[in-house]
């Protein structure tokens, strides 16, 4: 045991004792320099200097001379070393956790590997009272094994783990190291942070921080990619001819350092069939596009990928995706008995004008709307349409099914009272503002699909489009406001009912009461007006590593992809099983209501399918890797360990690195609390000295300068 | 000779011959002409006529008027009292030689040596000009800073020249009066402002140089209360403003030295003009200019009788 100090720079303080002393001594009478026209009267005597040079008042300079020892002793923070039993310490029972990077690009090499081995040394280095936790991690962390003093399952969890698809993401693993720790009973803390430390991997702000006392080894298994070719920005264009999808695929071909040129094929591969190779040349850190021929679409669920030949990073080399026959929207105008034969002229054309044949837009002229109207419609416009009571239940039937109602309120649109509940308010009287310049749009709802491509800058200008005669609408309380009139009306308004929805426009979509036909926003706004009222959603062609889908959600279904269930056998509520792209299963039972998730990890393609049958054209999904884990800048693990523990862990050195000297030295420190009873005292010895001075000074009274204290 | 004592009230205009009153003026000439009218004000007598034989007119007699002026001729004729106004003298040189060392720097309130001494020349040389004298000024420390000849003219350069006047260099007395006693050939009334830091035989030996070349010489020793009373309390070091010197003081134990030798001085300095015919008058700067201007209305009065 010996008394040691947490800072002993600030032992230089004590040396400060002897400043004013110094300083006391040797300066010249400099402060109160009274200046005076002339020293002619007055006579030059010497200031008393012999009296200052001697010290008076013993006592006092030693009180004061301790007081600032005993401050500069506490601000060097003392502790009494217990070295003996710190050894004893850092010789207990540790709680080790192993955080294992499992991101796809810990694949270049033999990272992987070396990581493994590192795991190992570090669980065969454990004390026979020490535990152990195995966490592997990408985006998400997976607890292996959660501190266990069993070696032989710590290994056996070790030889499962595999190199996954994901990114890495260093919060959740820590996280759960944090976790793990604060509940662990064990004095010793370490955390084994084997990655390769990409800078992509941490943001900073995570928010971690591991218990006090934690000792963070971080062990970088990174290893130089000079050179790495990936495939980016996969676009599938596709055109309708004759009924029939044509898709043009075409890629990037991108480049990361490099010192030649190299030429690679890429293979476009359909239905696991090679149909297309191309060469292209890239030059170190160039980019190339390749586009191939154009190809037929007629089956749906159809698999695809782009690859290049593998690297050492051969997560990025491929891109796949499913594609499937589009299928028309189809679209039932209604236009009134007494409207004009064009009336729906601009909404057809508009309609009409689609590359992809989206929309199947079918018109008839009459007052009333039938069962056999609504078969294989999935959107109902009413163009001024003076509707009965029979009609309008039979729309909240198809509403509640989930098709979409939209009703343009011109002059003679009108809606039955008996089924007033299906609007999303009261149609009133039409207004004139054809004085001045006509109303204008004042209020767009951005944040709604509608509106939203037109959020940005330079995506569609309805500022121009003048209103001059409008129909009142009253919402109710359930509707929400989408568009309104620069005078507040309501402009544009929706309302859900069962799984469809029912929208207002209170004015014309035609030249008839205002101009917004002829205005550029028109055609895109037609079309996101019919898309979204349909309520049919852009299909995915493919998932990044690491979502999750919900296989009990129509909607998410419909999103992924899922074009035929009676093609795929998914009809009904039957148990299904998922294949993974590395030849495993993933039971998905048929349950209740509840969902139904399909975790997305690995890349390559899912397939989805009754057990024990084999469908025709069974349900495909792709996934992908998050290209941004191709960026293998890395990070100074260091800097990552003093942001989760505040003082750096040592660097390296597998399961013998516990060097906790620092923070037991802390630890001593911080219990012992030396510094606050010298604090006191001193403050308590400046008092004292400052009563005694006082008393002292006024002893002498008006004496001569000088004679202060020392 | 006038009794003055009956004339020192409190009429309207006494309060702006108070320094600290008179600091706030930046308009020298302003300041020149509110203190000596209202100081005239305060008399009640005629201010500038009076001093000459030269009839000019009659003016009826107001309360305060000198009744020896009385025509009682006109009197007898009329049965109403008039007075008679004579023209007053035009022929004086009046210089105003003003010592602007860097003693005169000092001053212990707001208002400095030098201050004082500028109120003070202001004063003198607008009440000449009024007299139709000629002004001159002389500033200097310890050689002449700036030299303005008399002249009916140079009234306005004079007040310029005073507001200018700025305290910085060392001062001696000898070599600067020498100077100006070869400059000022023509005969007149010199007035000398200064705090006199030197020896009574230095300072004598120099102003007597003026006196010999038949000038009527003022002197006004202007000194701040602290120089005189030397109201210091703590113990500190005392630095000559003018050589920078630096002694360590303990007040309380020199004070009745200090005051002593002050007195010694100033007495000795009186004594010895006296004996030469210059009026010495001492000011201190926290006192009313009234003293001064009536000891410069005294000399003026003397001097036009011997004329």
């Amino acid at each position: 045991m010996s008394l040691s100090f947490l800072v002993p720079l600030f032992l230089l303080g004590i040396a400060g004792i002897v400043v004013p002393i110094v300083v006391h001594l040797t300066r010249r009478q400099r402060k109160n320099v009274v200046a005076f026209p002339s020293l002619m009267f007055l006579r030059k005597i010497p200031f008393q200097e012999q009296r200052r040079r001697r010290v008076q008042h013993w006592f006092l300079l030693a009180l004061r001379a301790l007081a600032l020892g005993l401050l500069a002793l506490a601000f060097a923070r003392p502790f009494v070393d217990d070295s003996d039993s710190a050894l004893a310490s850092s010789r207990g029972p540790r709680e080790v956790v192993v955080l294992l990077d499992r991101s796809y690009s810990m694949g270049v090499g033999d990272q992987f590997e070396r990581g493994l081995d590192a795991a190992r040394v570090a669980f065969d280095g454990l004390g026979p009272l020490d535990r152990a936790s195995l966490v592997l991690f990408g985006q998400g962390a997976r607890v292996v094994a959660r501190s266990t003093s069993d070696r032989l399952r710590l290994r056996g969890a070790l030889d499962t783990a595999r190199v996954g698809s994901g990114t890495t993401r260093f919060g959740p693993a820590l996280k759960v190291a944090q976790t793990i720790l604060e509940e662990s009973e064990l004095p010793g803390g370490e955390v084994l942070l084997i990655s390769d430390f990409q800078r992509t991997g941490w943001s900073g702000d995570e928010g971690v921080r591991l218990p006090t006392g934690t000792v963070v080894t971080p062990l970088n298994m990174a290893t130089a990619l000079p050179d790495n070719l990936q495939l980016a920005d996969v676009s599938l264009n596709r055109q309708s001819a004759g009924g029939r999808d044509r898709v043009t695929p075409s890629v990037r071909v991108v480049r990361q350092g490099g010192s030649e040129p190299v030429t690679v094929p890429v293979t476009l591969v359909l239905d696991g069939q090679e149909i297309q190779s191309r060469e292209v040349t890239v030059a170190p850190d160039g980019v190339q596009t390749v586009v191939f021929q154009p190809f037929t679409l007629s089956r749906p669920h159809t698999p695809g990928s782009v690859r290049l030949p593998a690297d050492r990073l051969e997560a990025d080399d491929a891109r796949h995706f499913v594609l499937s026959p589009g299928s028309a929207l189809g679209l039932l105008i209604i236009q009134g008995g007494r409207a004009e034969r064009d009336a729906s002229l601009y909404l057809e054309r508009a309609l009409g004008i689609s590359e992809e044949g989206r929309f199947d837009v079918s018109v008839r002229r009459q007052d009333l709307v039938r069962d056999s109207d609504l078969d294989g419609t999935s959107v109902v416009i009413l163009n001024d349409t003076r509707l009965n009571g029979a009609s309008a239940n039979r729309l909240r039937t198809f509403v509640e099914g989930g098709g979409g109602v939209l009703l343009l309120a011109g002059p003679s649109a009108s809606w039955p009272a008996s089924a007033a509940d299906v609007l999303p308010g009261s149609l009133g009287a039409a207004g004139d503002r054809t004085d001045g310049r006509g109303g204008r749009l004042g209020f767009l709802e951005y944040a709604h699909p509608i509106f939203e491509a037109f959020s940005g800058p330079r995506t569609g200008d309805f500022t121009g489009a003048r209103f001059f005669r409008t129909r009142a609408f009253t919402p109710t309380d359930s509707a929400d406001v989408l568009a309104r009139f620069d005078d507040g009306s309501v402009a544009l308004v929706e309302r859900r009912l069962g799984r469809g929805s029912v929208m207002v426009w209170t004015s014309t979509l035609d030249s008839y009461w205002n101009d917004l036909a002829l205005q550029p926003v028109y055609l895109p706004f037609v079309h996101r007006l019919t898309e979204y009222s349909s309520g049919r959603s852009d299909q995915l062609q493919w998932f990044e590593a690491g979502q999750v889908l919900d296989l009990a959600d129509s909607r998410a279904l419909e999103t992924a992809g899922l074009i035929s269930p009676e093609a795929a056998g998914l009809t009904g509520g039957e148990d299904a099983i998922a294949l993974t792209p590395s030849g495993g299963t993933f039971p998905l039972p048929a349950g209740d209501m509840g969902p139904r998730y399909l975790p997305l990890d690995e890349r390559g393609f899912y397939t989805v399918r009754p057990p024990g049958s084999d469908p025709d054209r069974p349900f495909v999904i792709a996934v992908n890797v998050d290209l941004a884990e191709s960026n293998l800048t890395p990070m100074e693990p260091d800097e990552l360990v003093a942001q989760i523990v505040g003082v750096p862990g040592t660097d390296g050195g597998g399961p013998g690195f516990t060097d906790g000297t620092v923070l037991r030295r802390e630890d001593q420190e911080r219990r012992q609390s030396l510094w606050r009873y010298l604090l006191v005292a001193a403050f308590l010895l400046l008092a004292g000295e400052t009563l005694l001075s006082n008393w002292v000074s006024r002893g002498r009274g008006s004496g001569a300068p000088g004679s202060v204290g020392a | 000779m006038p009794s003055y004592s009956r004339a020192r009230s409190t009429a309207s205009g006494a309060q702006f011959l108070d320094p600290s009153v008179l600091a706030r003026i930046d308009n020298l000439e302003l300041l020149a002409r509110t203190v000596v009218d209202g100081f005239l004000n305060g008399l009640h007598r005629s201010p500038y006529l009076g001093f000459s034989l030269d009839f000019a007119e009659h003016r009826p007699y107001m309360p305060g008027d000198d009744i020896r002026r009385m025509d009682w001729r006109l009197f007898a004729r009329t049965d109403r009292h008039y007075i008679k106004l004579f023209e007053a003298e035009t022929n004086s040189n009046f210089a105003v030689l003003l010592d602007v060392s860097r003693s005169m720097s000092y001053g212990s309130h707001e208002v400095t040596k030098l201050d004082y001494a500028r109120y003070l020349a202001a004063c003198l040389a607008f009440f000449s000009n009024r007299q139709r004298d000629r002004v001159g000024l002389v500033t200097f420390d310890h050689e002449i800073v700036e030299y303005v000849p008399p002249s009916m003219k140079h009234f306005d350069t004079v007040l310029h020249l005073i507001a200018r006047a700025e305290a910085g260099r060392p001062g001696s007395l000898t070599a600067p009066l020498l100077q100006i006693t070869e400059h000022l050939g023509r005969k007149g009334i010199l007035v000398l402002i200064s705090d006199f830091y030197e020896g009574p035989d230095a300072v004598l030996s120099a102003v007597g140089l003026l006196r010999a070349r038949g000038h009527d010489v003022m002197v006004f020793h202007v000194l701040d209360p602290t120089e005189l009373e030397f109201p210091f309390e703590d113990a500190s070091g005392f630095e000559d403003l003018e050589t920078g010197e630096q002694i360590p003081v303990i007040p309380g134990k020199l004070r009745a030295d200090y005051t002593r030798m002050v007195g010694e001085h100033t007495a000795e300095l009186r004594e010895r003009f006296t004996a030469q015919r210059i009026d010495y008058t001492l000011l201190d700067t926290s006192k009313p200019l009234d003293l001064a201007l009536f000891q410069y209305l005294t000399v003026r009065e003397r001097l036009a009788r011997k004329r």
